[in-house]
């Protein structure tokens, strides 16, 4: 895990393309949007997380900004927030609809997103309003070629 | 167009003293960043109050109204330029996102935002710039981007002021062997920074000691005045007699300099914004 994440980091920080996509996970029967994060449908109800791909660029998150249970979230749009190491990144909702559930576990201990992205670190569920929505959503093939053609131009 | 600074110090050389400092150059490499040719340069905005105490509140909602504006242009491919607004703050503590409010020893009247990293001061003879890029024009990487923001600052303590600033692994920000000159805590939203940097110019420290800045306890901060007062030897004393504006001044314009080169932007003058106790009026981006 450790070596992955430095791998990543100086890659980026010396601009040679060394990152393997083969180190991040990418799981089959969920939903990715491009800004990285990842939705579990069942029936009218999903889970979101960020991707293994967003925890391993970020590095150590160090604190996890939750919405508010019965908030209402849109697709595309920020419905909170992860801080790794002085830097805070938006975290967008793939899917519309209410908040109904937030994983308070990351309260205390924010490195759930790193260590267990697709479990552990669920960061909410929400009841969808639209599952039309989810069409506009990559597959797991779509997400990882979407990575790779990322991580190439940078 | 910013030219170069109408004002540079050139005080002895400051060398190390109680502490060793890491002294080493950093070995970042800001050509790598944008392999364009100059006259593409990407344009960048800069809204000049570096002699002006913006109250933080309005900075804030100034900052976030940019971010509003530049997300909606990226939707329509037209994210044409990025800002930079250098400013200076009245006495203000703020805490990021999840700041312990512990280290704020019991201070009341603090801002709680939405940045990473832990408590801090900003306050008269501070200069803060908070530049507004969109990543997808630079590297998108955060942490890239942080130790940009440190480059920028440690170029400056050297070419104006020939201060051999340093990172330390692990601590984000730019230092003087255990002085933290510079302090850093920024938010991404759809790649487009906002908050940034704080640089001690002339600043009075004593609002630090009611805290404990950044979270990190066995520490200090510095300003670039008080290293500069450090003299090398008894003949050296005395010599140096820069005024407070002389200083933040040198700053400014080496700061404005520095950014441009590791940016690789250009920078466009804009006029201040008007604002009253209100609001602030919208501006074109």
């Amino acid at each position: 895990m450790a070596m992955r994440l430095w791998a990543s980091k100086s890659a980026s920080y010396f601009k040679i393309s060394v990152f393997n996509r083969g180190f991040a996970t990418v799981l089959k029967d969920l939903k990715y949007a491009d800004s990285h994060e990842w939705v579990k449908v069942e029936g009218s109800s999903a889970t979101v997380g960020i991707t293994d791909h967003a925890q391993d660029h970020l590095g150590d998150v160090v604190y996890v900004e939750l919405p508010e249970l019965g908030t209402a979230v849109t697709q595309g749009s920020s419905f909170g927030a992860v801080e790794s190491v002085k830097a805070t990144s938006d975290i967008n909702s793939p899917v519309s609809g209410k908040v109904v559930e937030v994983n308070k576990e990351l309260d205390e201990s924010p490195g759930l997103v790193n260590g267990s992205p697709y479990e552990k670190g669920w960061i909410m569920k929400v009841e969808l309003s639209n599952n039309d929505e989810l069409k506009s959503l990559m597959d797991s093939d779509s997400y990882s070629k979407f990575c790779d053609e990322e991580d190439a131009k940078h | 167009m910013i030219t170069n600074p109408s004002f540079v110090i050139h005080p002895p050389q400051i060398s190390s003293r109680k502490s060793t400092p890491s002294i080493h150059f950093s070995n970042f490499n800001s050509s790598q960043a944008i392999p364009i040719a100059y006259d593409s340069k990407r344009r960048c905005d800069v809204f000049d109050m570096h002699n002006e105490l913006v109250p933080y509140a309005k900075a804030w909602t100034w900052q976030k109204s940019i971010v509003e504006e530049r997300k909606k242009l990226v939707d329509k491919n037209e994210d044409l330029c990025d800002s930079v607004i250098i400013l200076q703050h009245p006495s203000v503590y703020t805490l990021g996102i999840g700041s312990s409010e512990d280290h704020l020893k019991g201070i009341k009247n603090f801002y709680r935002t939405d940045r990473g990293g832990e408590v801090t001061y900003h306050g008269p003879g501070q200069l803060v710039m908070y530049p507004i890029l969109n990543l997808r024009y630079h590297t998108m990487d955060l942490h890239w981007y942080l130790r940009a923001l440190e480059e920028v600052v440690i170029r400056v303590l050297s070419s104006c002021f020939t201060i051999k600033a340093a990172r330390h692994e692990g601590l984000t920000g730019v230092w003087f062997g255990d002085q933290k000159v510079a302090a850093i805590g920024v938010r991404a939203s759809k790649w487009i920074t906002h908050h940034g940097v704080s640089v001690n110019v002339t600043a009075d420290l004593t609002p630090f000691d009611r805290i404990v800045p950044c979270g990190i306890q066995d520490r200090q901060v510095g300003s670039i005045k008080e290293l500069l007062r450090q003299p090398l030897s008894f003949e050296e004393c005395g010599k140096l007699h820069f005024t407070d504006d002389q200083l933040v001044n040198a700053t400014y314009e080496s700061l404005m300099k520095e950014f441009s080169e590791v940016f690789q932007v250009q920078l466009c003058m804009k006029p201040r914004p008007y604002y009253t106790e209100n609001n602030i009026s919208r501006l074109t981006v």
